[in-house]
């Protein structure tokens, strides 16, 4: 994407943000609605891991996607810079 | 040089399931990328599973362990906590609120204690990711920097991981289970955190390097400028880690995808009421209960098996006894055999044998030494051991013939030691051992020595 | 009226067509109609051998599911292990699912055959079918004009006869819109009432995936599938056992329908013409027409584009082009880089107090004035968009494109359910109703619904 591109989409991603202030000039103070219902404490019991079999399905089809993998199944990502 | 230390330290918890999905946590033991799901390698679409429960409880332990006010009644948010690198694979870590404020261990604060997962293992030199690891439960925990000397900060690291393996919630700092990220600023500097550090030794070397190096700067008048640095274990050298990635706006929102948690004082009180006492804590009533010296007690308590093989021996042996042969004689076999507590195999009802035998008189207590060692190695009862190793005491007769042999047999030394050299006897003591194999006390040997040459003058 | 789908399914039963043949003609369909209206990114060639197996067991006399071999179109979004799940973008393309959505295995239990994936607004971003990387959608009830978005394909395609019913998803409309445009019947769900595991996120705590069928049984069947609480993820309501289709009754006697003037101020009146007559019928009906106070309603529209925002940045940081795909921000489209660039920099330290979160303080306003009203109401009925869908081709700003949403987004808000139906025509283009009603009022939603559809 070109320099010039990205300028004008950043220019018009923030027309919204103004309408937002603006809509929102006068409205009360509220608490702020982060989720659609009041739980809290969903865990999940520690246990018996999950099934051999399905993993090694999931493996086959992960490996296969990656867009570069080494004979033991690690995915090939860039070296970092700062290694001497 | 004025200097402030802080850590951050990431130890991995025990649990069986990932944090937030089912697969197992072996990493280990296990080919690359094989304990993985779309969950734990950020498949688009994944949604993560009900956080694990027993790391949710495990974290509100440690926070107590380290006497922090565990935050209750209040939402504990699980964030998202956003930056780019290989290891990680949905682009943010998910990360809690702190579950426990304003702990101490040491003299150092400890000023939080929260939840994490671990990312993949990255190889930043082959260039190649493993999210075998990715998904396990990690406590956080960080302090101020109120540490500064490079000793002291190994002595409070050192501390700090004991007391974590005193919970059994963590898994022990030997094989990258622990990782620091350890802030290091000298007066007149920038603050530097160095990471990819994970051991012990690796923060104290990595902390040398950076004094050395920060200091050096100041000195020729270059500024040190806040940074992250990488510690590179084998050259024992910090790198700068010039990434953008690691900016510090993390952008952290709540996660849609996670309900928050609510620890109420019910909870916290169960937790305390069933978990390990804390070692300061245990170390005091060592002494109180006891009546042994607090140096004893601190070495007894530096590790969980070793008070509690301690207290069993102490409920039929005296005391004090006990605690001196585990502070001195115990410890230091296991030092030298590479040992930890928890791998000893021999049974309380065997080192309290011995330990009554030197208590009676029945055996010196180098020979008791020599037993305990074998004890260690292949435990069995010690009286077995040892007449195997042959070392039943003396009888009084059979010591003074040889007394009487080494005499005959050293001319020399007894006439330098009539002349008033002391380590002549010294030296006659040493051959009497030798000829009885150690079975003498040789504060026995000594006083006979001296009295047969003295008499016989 | 609106047995299409009832109908089909007993033709299956009773053997009179077999699934295979059903599938056959799906794909022919298919592949005569999508050259034109580029509903389909990618048909599904196992569906044959899926549709086979579906036969087996009918001619075994065997129990089937409840969707025994319909054929179901899915939106690009929701992951269909072995088939392309592509997001409508470059940066997908080649992503090949590596696992089943839970809404995909409830459908595979209950006998459903993935006919194939749906064309739809790149990322979910968008309200037209104008934006996919795999060419625009048309509307097969308005062809020239846009389908709406951003469940285009999936719309379109049920529109068009060329699946039995869809699955699309919605965060501010993305179902209703297109439901309303294409002239089919289309619901989004109480948020939290459908798994969302293996949907690809556009805003994590507004999506919902939900259903599209030509009638309203169609919906309330495959709800009924998709629908109830799953323990492998995490911001779920606890309902299990949910049932629907069974339970659809057209009488309205005694119900309170809500509607409000707020609609009318922000709506083209031709549009409000073929509501207002709607509203009539119900009357008719013996149901009790009220009115009620939505004070800020439009406010919904930028708050939630902020919010949505900051979510769909956080969303996003995952296409790093490293495990799969290219990175997002290399090959994207323009409407999605906004997106990402407003969420970035909205969600930065310093402004995350003046715009996030006061963005949702404005939704807990929004929130509370749809609650409040659907205490005094059994629904809300409405317009489901203020303007008519434009021509393929007509270049809009994007906030043109945005007041699409102003009477869809504040329903996922809020967390409500709402559902749209057909209500009539302006010069030939489908208008649709939307009936809201508060969460898990799916019954009372679906009366409303199947009442109108009923006289119609």
């Amino acid at each position: 994407m070109s320099e010039e591109r990205l300028k004008e989409i950043e220019r018009s991603a923030e027309e919204i943000v103004e309408s937002f202030v603006e809509a929102a000039e006068g409205l009360p103070s509220k608490r702020e609605t982060y989720y659609s219902h009041e739980v809290y404490n969903i865990v999940r019991p520690d246990g018996e891991p999950s099934p051999s079999g399905e993993r090694s399905e999931f493996r086959g089809r992960f490996i296969e996607i990656m867009p570069g993998s080494d004979e033991d199944g690690n995915l090939k990502v860039e070296v970092a810079r700062w290694v001497r | 040089m004025k200097m402030l230390i802080g850590f951050e330290v990431h130890q991995q918890l025990t649990t069986e399931r990932k944090m937030y999905c089912d697969c197992p946590t072996n990493y280990q033991d296990v080919k690359p990328n094989s304990n993985v799901c779309p969950i734990c390698t950020g498949m688009p679409g994944s949604k993560p599973m009900p956080p694990n429960e027993r790391a949710v409880n495990a974290a509100i332990e440690i926070a107590l362990l380290f006497g922090c006010e565990v935050i209750t009644d209040k939402p504990i948010y699980i964030q998202r906590k956003h930056y780019d690198y290989p290891d990680l694979p949905s682009g943010y870590q998910r990360t809690s609120l702190p579950i426990g404020l304003n702990g101490e261990l040491q003299g150092v604060r400890i000023r939080e204690v929260h939840m994490e997962e671990d990312p993949g293992q990255y190889d930043p030199t082959l260039g190649t990711v493993d999210y075998n690891r990715s998904g396990v439960p990690l406590v956080e925990i960080v302090t101020e920097p109120d540490m500064h000397s490079p000793e002291e900060a190994r002595r409070f690291l050192r501390q700090l991981v004991r007391v974590l393996e005193y919970s059994g919630k963590v898994r022990p700092e030997a094989g990258g289970a622990m990782r620091t990220d350890t802030n290091i600023s000298l007066e007149g500097g920038g603050r530097v955190e160095v990471k990819n550090i994970n051991s012990v030794k690796g923060a104290y070397r990595a902390i040398k390097f950076e004094i050395v190096r920060q200091k050096s700067k100041l000195e020729r008048g270059e500024p040190v400028t806040r940074e992250t640095r990488a510690f590179l274990e084998s050259q024992k050298i910090t790198v700068s880690m010039r990434v953008k990635e690691l900016e510090e706006d993390y952008r952290y929102i709540p996660d849609p995808d996670i309900f928050p948690l609510i620890i109420d004082n019910a909870r916290v009180e169960a937790i305390r009421a069933s978990m390990v006492e804390p070692p300061y804590l245990r170390e005091q009533r060592l002494v109180e209960q006891y009546g042994i010296e607090p140096a004893a007690a601190s070495v007894i308590v530096s590790e969980r098996e070793l008070a509690d093989l301690f207290e069993v021996v102490a409920e039929e042996i005296d005391p004090k006894l006990a605690a001196i042969w585990f502070r001195t004689k115990l410890k230091k076999v296991l030092n030298y055999m590479k040992l930890r507590a928890a791998d000893v195999r021999f049974t309380p009802k065997q080192i309290v044998g011995l330990l009554r035998m030197v208590d009676k008189g029945e055996i010196t207590p180098e020979q008791g030494e020599l037993v305990l060692r074998e004890l260690v190695k292949r435990p069995s009862d010690p009286r077995r051991l040892l007449q195997k190793l042959g070392l039943k005491r003396l009888r009084p007769a059979e010591l003074r013939a040889a007394v009487a042999k080494v005499i005959r047999a050293n001319p020399g030394a007894v006439k330098d030691y009539l002349a008033g050299k002391e380590e002549a006897l010294h030296f006659l003591a040493g051959k009497v051992i030798k000829l009885t194999h150690g079975r003498a006390d040789p504060r026995k040997i000594v006083e006979l020595l001296r009295a047969k040459i003295v008499g016989e003058k | 009226m609106g047995e299409v789908t009832k109908a089909k399914l007993e033709a299956i039963r009773n053997g009179e067509l077999s699934a295979v043949e059903n599938i056959r003609q799906a794909l022919e369909r298919i592949s005569k109609l999508n050259p034109k209206i580029n509903a389909f990114i990618e048909p599904n060639h196992n569906a044959i051998s899926q549709a086979e197996a579906v036969d087996k067991k009918l001619n075994r006399g065997e129990r089937v599911g409840k969707l025994a071999g319909l054929a179901i179109g899915i939106k690009s979004n929701i992951n269909v292990k072995g088939l392309r799940a592509t997001c409508a973008s470059r940066t997908l393309e080649g992503y090949v699912a590596t696992y089943n959505a839970e809404v995909i295995k409830r459908i595979l239990r209950e006998d459903g055959i993935i006919i194939g994936m749906t064309n739809m607004d790149e990322f979910a971003c968008g309200s037209s079918g104008e934006t996919s990387a795999f060419g625009v959608t048309d509307n097969p009830a308005a062809p020239g004009h846009i389908p709406g978005g951003s469940s285009s394909g999936s719309a379109a395609a049920v529109a068009a006869g060329m699946c039995d019913l869809s699955l699309g998803s919605d965060t501010a409309g993305s179902i209703r819109n297109p439901a309303s445009h294409c002239g089919v019947v289309g619901v989004k769900p109480t948020y939290g009432l459908v798994p969302r595991q293996g949907l690809i996120d556009l805003a994590m705590s507004l999506d919902q995936i939900g259903p599209f069928a030509p009638d309203v049984y169609g919906v309330a069947l495959l709800l009924e599938v998709i629908a109830g609480f799953n323990p492998n993820e995490c911001v779920m309501l606890n309902v299990k056992g949910v049932s629907y289709a069974d339970e659809l009754e057209a009488e309205l006697k005694g119900m309170r329908i809500g509607t409000s003037p707020k609609f009318r101020e922000l709506t083209d009146p031709k549009i409000m013409e073929v509501i207002d007559s709607a509203i009539e019928k119900f009357h008719d009906f013996g149901a009790e027409i009220v009115e009620v106070e939505l004070p800020h309603l439009e406010k919904g529209l930028p708050a939630y584009y902020l919010i949505m925002s900051v979510e769909f940045f956080s969303a996003t940081r995952k296409f790093d082009g490293r495990k799969y795909g290219k990175r997002i921000e290399d090959v994207c489209g323009d409407e999605v880089m906004r997106r990402i660039l407003r969420g970035q920099y909205i969600s930065r330290k310093e402004y995350r107090g003046k715009y996030y979160q006061r963005a949702l303080q404005v939704r807990t306003i929004i929130r509370e004035e749809l609650m409040a009203a659907l205490e005094k109401v059994d629904v809300i009925v409405g317009p489901t968009v203020p303007k008519l869908p434009h021509k393929l081709g007509t270049s809009l700003t994007p906030m043109e494109m945005y007041a699409y949403d102003y009477l869809t987004a504040p329903t996922n808000l809020a967390s409500i359910c709402g559902g749209v139906i057909k209500a009539g025509e302006v010069d030939g283009i489908p208008v649709g109703l939307q009936v809201q009603g508060k969460m898990l009022g799916e019954g009372e939603m679906f009366r409303v619904l199947r009442a109108y559809e009923a006289v119609e």
